[in-house]
């Protein structure tokens, strides 16, 4: 379970577990975690819980509260945030989430009550797009940097910095290759057309291929070079 | 025999963490029938779940679709869909109720019909259709799930939506009660159309931009593309089982232009430069 812990000069005060659906903070009494600081708003910020989220609001400082060094009007609490709070600490520490690797598992839930076949108006009228809801946990994984130097062809002389997942080059009918970035290298692997692709001179066949820096790599009419950098 | 207006690749994966696949899918060549599903439910019940999913809806449509020549009706694959989806739910609902092992499960799922030119679609939970045409890629599902209410709401915004830990709640599936309402649609299907059918463990690690890459520049060797998906997937950390079925439009295909006596209709009409 989620809990909050509030500390003043490194010395734990309050700690409150997130078993209420809000959380109040602020200098009046009746908050339910009190910041005895002249610097806090009566009603300064509150915690509410949606599903498995804790989402902290500015209630009314205007210039928004300092999580982690950043001002914030409104944020999804992550495992680790520090809200800071005047001369006070407001530490938010998610057990469950503090494992490196996210293994929660689908559960169903009732829906948040709403008509969802009307979509909401937005000020842009364009509703579609800006309600996709992005995909991507921010990964952590980490790529190693490359980049093609095209030594012959209609690109000749030019070079292309593999930043993306995979890269084609060469044409579908006489033969085209896809180079792909994964986390320990490179690889190149023959797609479709006439010729399979050929490194430092030799036919890959259909397997993928793990590049190795300054390889030669034909297809077709292209010839490039690899390299790491 | 395949039907050969249609190019199907599918795979699924175990992902780098987890113990089991409770992903299913499946595909019949044959009369262009895709279905894909992503179980939920303790002690490997979500497999179960997802197989019975994919198992009953491949065979309501398999048997819908052998009269769908005789029914002129364009909605007939969209009833079929639903009726599948319905004979699914059901079953997966009372194996729930009289088997104590399977109390609970669930399952979201994802199919696609191709007939007549069109593709019609269902899904319930946060399986997802996409389609690239012209290198663009569509979302064409809108999620059964606790994030998507928040952003609709405006409770979040669709940015910070990464930020958040509800993206496993959905809130709807098969199985969990005794009716269930699916999302069912249908739209046109042209020749170069890719469809993707996946699990939330593609598209919760893998940005749309880069499945979109994928498909479009590896469209000319599909299984290829199924792979790379499924690898980049747990390349950017496979939290979870990732499933795929991409299905890809060669030609047109008409329902008039199936079985020998549509055939010879259309050669006459073309003969005597009538409509058809």
């Amino acid at each position: 379970m989620a809990k909050l812990v509030l500390s003043t000069e490194g010395a734990v005060v309050d700690q409150c577990f997130m078993d209420d659906a809000l959380v109040t903070i602020g200098r009046g009494a009746y908050n339910r975690i009190v910041v005895d600081d002249p610097a806090i708003g009566v009603r300064h910020a509150s915690i509410s819980a949606v599903g498995h989220d804790y989402i902290l609001e500015d209630l009314g400082s205007g210039a928004g509260i300092p999580v982690n060094g950043a001002l914030t009007k409104r944020r999804i609490l992550q495992h680790g945030d520090v809200i800071e709070l005047g001369s006070y600490h407001l530490k938010y520490v998610d057990s469950k989430a503090s494992s490196e690797i996210d293994l929660e598992r689908t559960m169903i839930i009732s829906g948040l009550k709403l008509n969802v076949d009307v979509a909401p108006a937005t000020d842009s009228g364009e509703v579609t797009q800006d309600l996709h809801v992005p995909s991507s946990r921010a990964t952590k994984t980490h790529f190693p940097n490359g980049r093609i130097k095209w030594l012959q062809g209609p690109h000749g002389g030019e070079y292309k910095v593999l930043d993306r997942v995979i890269a084609t080059f060469g044409a579908p009918d006489t033969g085209l290759a896809v180079v792909t970035r994964r986390p320990h290298g490179f690889y190149v692997t023959y797609v479709e057309g006439a010729e399979h692709p050929r490194v430092n001179g030799e036919s890959i066949g259909k397997e993928p291929r793990h590049l190795q820096h300054l390889d030669i790599v034909e297809v077709g009419e292209e010839r490039v070079e690899f390299q790491l950098f | 025999m395949a039907v050969d207006f249609l190019e199907i690749a599918a795979l699924t994966d175990v992902g780098n963490v987890r113990q089991y696949n409770e992903d299913s899918i499946a595909v019949d060549t044959v009369h262009g029938i895709v279905a894909l599903a992503d179980g939920m439910g303790g002690h490997r019940a979500g497999e179960v779940a997802s197989r019975m999913a994919t198992d009953a809806l491949v065979t309501g449509l398999t048997a819908a679709a052998a009269r769908f020549g005789a029914d002129p009706r364009q909605h007939a694959p969209l009833l079929a869909l639903g009726q599948s989806i319905n004979r699914a739910n059901r079953a997966i609902h009372e194996a729930g109720r009289l088997d104590v092992r399977y109390r609970g499960m669930g399952t979201t799922m994802a199919a696609a019909v191709f007939h007549d030119n069109r593709i019609a679609m269902a899904h319930v939970g946060d399986s997802r259709i996409y389609r690239v045409r012209d290198e663009r890629i569509s979302l064409l599902t809108r999620d059964d799930s606790l994030l998507r209410d928040q952003v609709e709401l405006g409770v979040i915004s669709a940015a910070e939506a990464s930020q958040s830990h509800n993206r496993s709640l959905v809130t709807r599936a098969l199985g969990i009660e005794a009716r269930v309402t699916a999302h069912i649609t249908d739209e046109p299907a042209v020749p170069g159309d890719v469809y993707l059918l996946c699990s939330d463990g593609l598209n919760d690690l893998v940005e749309d931009a880069d499945i979109e890459l994928i498909i479009a520049s590896l469209s000319g060797n599909l299984s290829l593309a199924a792979s790379h998906l499924v690898q980049t997937a747990k390349d950017n950390g496979g939290y979870d089982n990732v499933s795929v079925i991409l299905a890809k439009v060669r030609e047109p295909f008409p329902a008039s232009g199936r079985g020998w006596i549509a055939r010879i209709r259309a050669w006459f009409a073309r003969l005597f430069g009538a409509g058809r």
